[in-house]
Parts: structure tokens; sequence; C-alpha cells
């Protein structure tokens, strides 16, 4: 029993962290049309400098390295790591927001993330090379200490009244002239700078955001594991996440949930749970993909725009009065009057 | 000139090796209608990139109201008042009408981050506000019934007043449209000169028109500015250009003499 609700702790722990990677990228490719194809990246940074603020100071002897070791509290060394993943997010911003496209500015970040990804893990002064760190510093030990599966269901908590502010914050985000001009942009970016609104300012603020709450989410899986090596972070990592969002919907944070219950829980976790066959064991993680990569397809094929599409935008208005309305040239006064659905 | 809200002094800009727009100049007068004409590859397009921002000419200077925005980015000019429209319909295609119009009202509360999250019961009643003074706008229009509609959905006809509507909704004090009864029909493109001579006349709003329709240049515009070869060739009326043998050789000349009826 205590197995099965541990297990059960894990999975909603998993759920909780993939709906945020999944809403910080909806903020930016969904909202914005930013295509941010290293969101795994963000996810370690933000793991990364939180464990490296809150643990001690490396103990050379014991043959492990990394930088810092300021072993601050955990609620400023969260803070530190999601300061450290933003920052990492304003850096490319800088470096490909200002002149390049979306196509290009996709190159960019996976170049990117395939730079970070070989210089944390072949450095082995930074983050401890491959082998990554472990006993990173958790939150709730002083509380949680009883059985393991306290600290899990307090962590379950924890990780969904995160979850539930990322998630109130993105909707309200959606909804603002702020959002509106995100959306904007995603649709054309010149034309809303020849309204008067700084395109870039706005990309580059999504872009942050984004980078922002993909960090949180790297922050509470470093808290959960404990530990973190490059092979948990893999380009692989970040094609999840966008599994998630084309197949939940993007533009819709329901379907950025529904896209990580769907993909990142049930596919990717249960795909887990397959027995592994003794000569090839890597042929599992690699159908794991393709039913991942599948799954992608067919969303795209049969349902482009997610399983829960963007919702039409509804306002609370007085309507005109009827005699007053006028209608389109070539239309039948009378036909202009009535609901839309009646052109021939 | 006092009243003169553009001004464009010797405008140069080449493209590798081509002078797109060779020593320019001419200036439009605040609350007119004017329209750019003069043939395909004359510069008119490009001239109005480089008045709203999109390019930065080599040499020259633009004025906007007496300040000079040559080195300013399009966007600020825009905050100016200083608008555009594009040769192709470009509206926001999975936004409905209204969203398009919302998206270009400047100082909402809501469009700064703090705004957004913390001011939200101002931007709140603000939109309902922006909302009724849209639904006003865009049933000017004729496209009130169609205002819940993904604007990628419409006609390109319709396409033309979305983009005319959200122009002024923006409350632009010059507006430049290029080539704004391209693809457009007969009965509509008198539509949208009624409407453009409506917008100057009951706002005060200035008109800059590139347009190869003659005769819609005749009805609404009362000074027409002919460009050639990168240059300011002639301006004045269109009655007046039709006598100008420069005008008539560069651009009303050939076959088209008798359709414009001199």
């Amino acid at each position: 029993m205590s197995l099965i609700l541990g297990y059960v702790a894990t999975l909603l722990v998993t759920f909780f962290t993939y709906n945020i990677f999944v809403i910080g990228l909806n903020i930016q490719f969904g909202y914005t049309g930013i295509l941010n194809f290293t969101v795994i990246t963000f996810m370690a940074f933000g793991a990364y400098f939180y464990a490296v603020f809150v643990m001690p100071h490396a103990d050379n002897a014991s043959q492990v390295f990394y930088i810092l070791g300021l072993h601050w509290p955990w609620p400023l060394a969260m803070l530190a790591g999601i300061v450290a993943s933003g920052a990492l997010g304003y850096l490319i911003g800088l470096i490909a927001l200002k002149r390049l496209r979306s196509d290009y500015l996709a190159i960019v970040t996976l170049a990117t993330g395939t730079l970070v990804y070989g210089l944390f893990g072949n450095n082995n002064k930074l983050f401890d090379g491959w082998s990554g760190l472990f006993n990173v510093n958790q939150p709730f030990q002083s509380v949680a200490t009883n059985h393991p599966n306290e600290f899990s269901w307090i962590f379950v908590i924890f990780s969904g009244l995160i979850m539930l502010v990322v998630w109130l914050f993105a909707n309200r985000l959606y909804a603002s002239p702020l959002g509106r001009s995100m959306r904007a942009i995603r649709e054309d970016q010149d034309v809303v700078d020849s309204f008067g609104k700084n395109s870039f300012k706005i990309r580059m603020l999504a872009m942050v955001i984004g980078s922002v709450i993909v960090g949180i989410g790297g922050v509470l899986t470093i808290q959960y594991i404990g530990a973190l090596s490059p092979a948990g972070w893999t380009t692989g990592e970040t094609f999840v996440v966008w599994a998630a969002l084309l197949v939940g919907g993007r533009a819709n944070n329901l379907g950025a949930i529904l896209g990580s219950l769907l993909v990142a829980v049930i596919f990717n976790e249960a795909t887990r749970y397959i027995p592994q066959v003794p000569s090839h064991p890597n042929l599992i993680p690699n159908l794991r993909n393709v039913i991942i990569g599948s799954l992608v397809i067919l969303s795209i094929w049969f349902r482009p725009q997610g399983v829960l599409p963007e919702k039409k935008a509804s306002f609370l208005e007085v309507p005109l009065v009827d005699k007053y309305a006028q209608g389109f040239p070539g239309e039948e006064p009378d036909s202009a009057l009535s609901p839309a659905g009646s052109e021939a | 000139m006092a009243n003169s809200i553009l001004e464009v002094k010797g405008i140069k800009l080449a493209f590798g090796g081509v002078q797109a727009i060779d020593d320019c100049s001419f200036h439009i007068e605040e609350g007119t209608i004017t329209a750019l004409i003069g043939p395909n590859g004359a510069g008119k397009s490009t001239m109005v990139n480089v008045i709203s921002g999109t390019y930065r000419p080599d040499e020259g200077q633009v004025m906007f109201d007496g300040k000079d925005v040559t080195r300013m980015p399009n966007y600020v000019r825009a905050q100016h008042g200083l608008l555009r429209t594009f040769q192709i319909s470009r509206e926001f295609a999975n936004m409905t009408v209204l969203e398009n119009l919302l998206v270009v009202r400047q100082g909402q509360a809501g469009e700064s981050l703090f705004g957004a999250l913390f001011r939200a019961k101002r931007w709140q009643a603000q939109t309902k506000e922006l909302v009724a003074e849209a639904n006003e706008i865009l049933n000017t229009f004729g496209l009130y019934r169609l205002r819940n509609e993904y604007a990628g959905n419409l006609s390109g006809g319709q396409k033309r007043l979305v983009e005319l509507s959200r122009a002024v909704m923006a409350k632009p004090r010059l507006l430049l449209l290029d080539e704004p009864m391209a693809g457009v029909t007969p009965a509509l493109i008198e539509r949208l000169g009624n409407h453009i001579v409506e917008l100057n006349r009951e706002l005060g709003v200035t008109f800059v028109l590139v347009e190869h329709n003659l005769e819609v240049v005749e009805k609404i515009c009362s000074r027409v500015v002919v460009m050639a070869l990168g240059k300011q060739l002639a301006d004045g009326t269109l009655a007046e250009l039709r006598s100008n043998q420069a005008v008539i050789d560069a651009y009303l000349g050939g076959g088209s003499r008798e359709r414009v009826g001199s």
C-alpha cells in the first residue's frame, strides 16, 4: 500500500511539473509564436542552480565538484534557480529575438541547448559533469520525518499549489491586453510593430516569462528527486514537452494540462512498465519515443489545433440595435441582420 | 509650410545597385487626402516603408508634425499617430475581427506585465469600453455581424475593411494606405472611398494613398504627388497633372490617355 501511495505521489508530482513546463512553453509558443526547441535546458538551469545554491560547499575529498555551494535556505535557492533560468531566456532573447524570425530562433535555441548540454556534461567542475549532482537538499525535511511517503505527499501539495499559481497567472496573462498583443505577434509581428507596440519587448517578455516558468518546474523536479544528471535532460525530453503542447492544444492552458497528462504521464510513464527485452535493453525506451512521435504526427494530421483548440474570444457586450446594424455590400439588407451562418 | 504634417526631404535609398528612391522630396498638408501615384517601380511602396519606418533611408529626412523622425523606430512613429496599412491584407488570422481591433489601441492599462496581473479590474473595464467602441466602428464598416468570426475566414474584400477599421481603432493622425483598392470589387471600391472621405472629414485623419485607380484618385484626393524613377516628378490636382507633359510621358502616357479622358 505504501508503495502504491508513494508511486501515485510521484505520478502526481510528474504531472504537476510537466504542466508547469507545458504552460511555460505555451506562453512562448502558443501565445507568442516563439519556437523554443530547448525547453529542457531551462529546466536543467533551474534545477542545477537551485542545487548549487542550496548545497554546502563542495567537498573535494568526495571527488564531487560543483560551483558555488552556498548552502542557502531552500526558498532563496529556489529563487536563485528561477532567476538563472530566466536569465538564460533573456540572453537567448538578446541574441535571437532582435533580428531573427521564428525559424532561425528555433535553430539558435537548439544550438544553445546542445552547447549547454556539452558544456555541463564535459566540464566536471561546473555541475559535476556527466555524473551529475545528487544528495541535493530537499525542502520540508524537518517536517517530514516519519515516513518517506510523508515527504512525497507534502511535495504533491507544494507542487500542486505552485502549479495552481502558474495556471492562474497564465490564464490572466492570456486574457489581458498584453496576452492579446502576444497572440497578435504570433499572427503577424510587423503589423503589431506598425501599430505602435514594441514587438521585440513583448516577445522578450514572453521568452523570459516562459523560461522562468520552466525553471520553476526544474527546481521542483530536483527538489523532489534530489538528483539530476545530463542523462535526465536530453534533447528528447524537450520534445516530450512539445508533444504534450501540440497534442493537448496550443494557446489553451487546459489543452496544455490535458497534453501533459496524455503524453508526459500516461505515455511517458506508463510505457516504463512494459517489461524489458533482455537482449535489446534500448528497445522499450526507443519504442516510447516512436509512440510519442506517432502521437504528434497523428494529432497534427487529424487535429492540427490539438485535442482542445484555442478558444475563440468572446466579450460581454451590449448588442447594437439591429435596425442600426449595417450589412456587407452585396448582401441582401435583411440577411445582414440575421445571425452568422445565413450566407448562401 | 506651416500646416504640413509630413515632409520628406531629399530621401535616397538603394537596394544593392538599384536606386529605389533617388533624392525625393514632397510634403503632405494636414487634413488632406493625397494620392501617391507613379508607374511600377517608381518607388512608391518603398517611400511608404521609409515614411512608416520599416526602411531607413541612406540619406534625407522624414519630418512628422515638425519632428525629425528619420531615426525613430517604426513603433515609436506609430505611437505619434503615423500609421500604415499594407499592400496585402495582413489581418491577425487566428483572432476574431473584434480582437483584431482591440489589439491596436495604444495605452491600455493591461499592456505591461504589472498592469496585466495587478490592474485586472481596470483593463477589464477598459476592454468593455473598447469593445463598445470597436463595435461602433465595425458597424460603420458593415462588419458588425462578423465581429466574432476569425479574421482569417473572411473574404478578400472583407479583410480590406478589417484593415481599415483596425487602423481607425488605432486613432491615426496620418494614415498611409498602400494600394487599399487592390483586388477589390468596384462596389467595394466606392464604399472604401466613401469611408476614407468620411474619416477625413469627421475625424480629421490625413490620408496618403498609393493608388493606381485614377478614378478613385480623382474622386477622393485633393492633391496628387507623382513619382517616377525614385523621384518626385510633379504634384498638384489630377486635372493639372493631365496637362503636364512629363507626367503624361511617365505615367499617364500611351494608351491610357484616352481612358483618363483629358
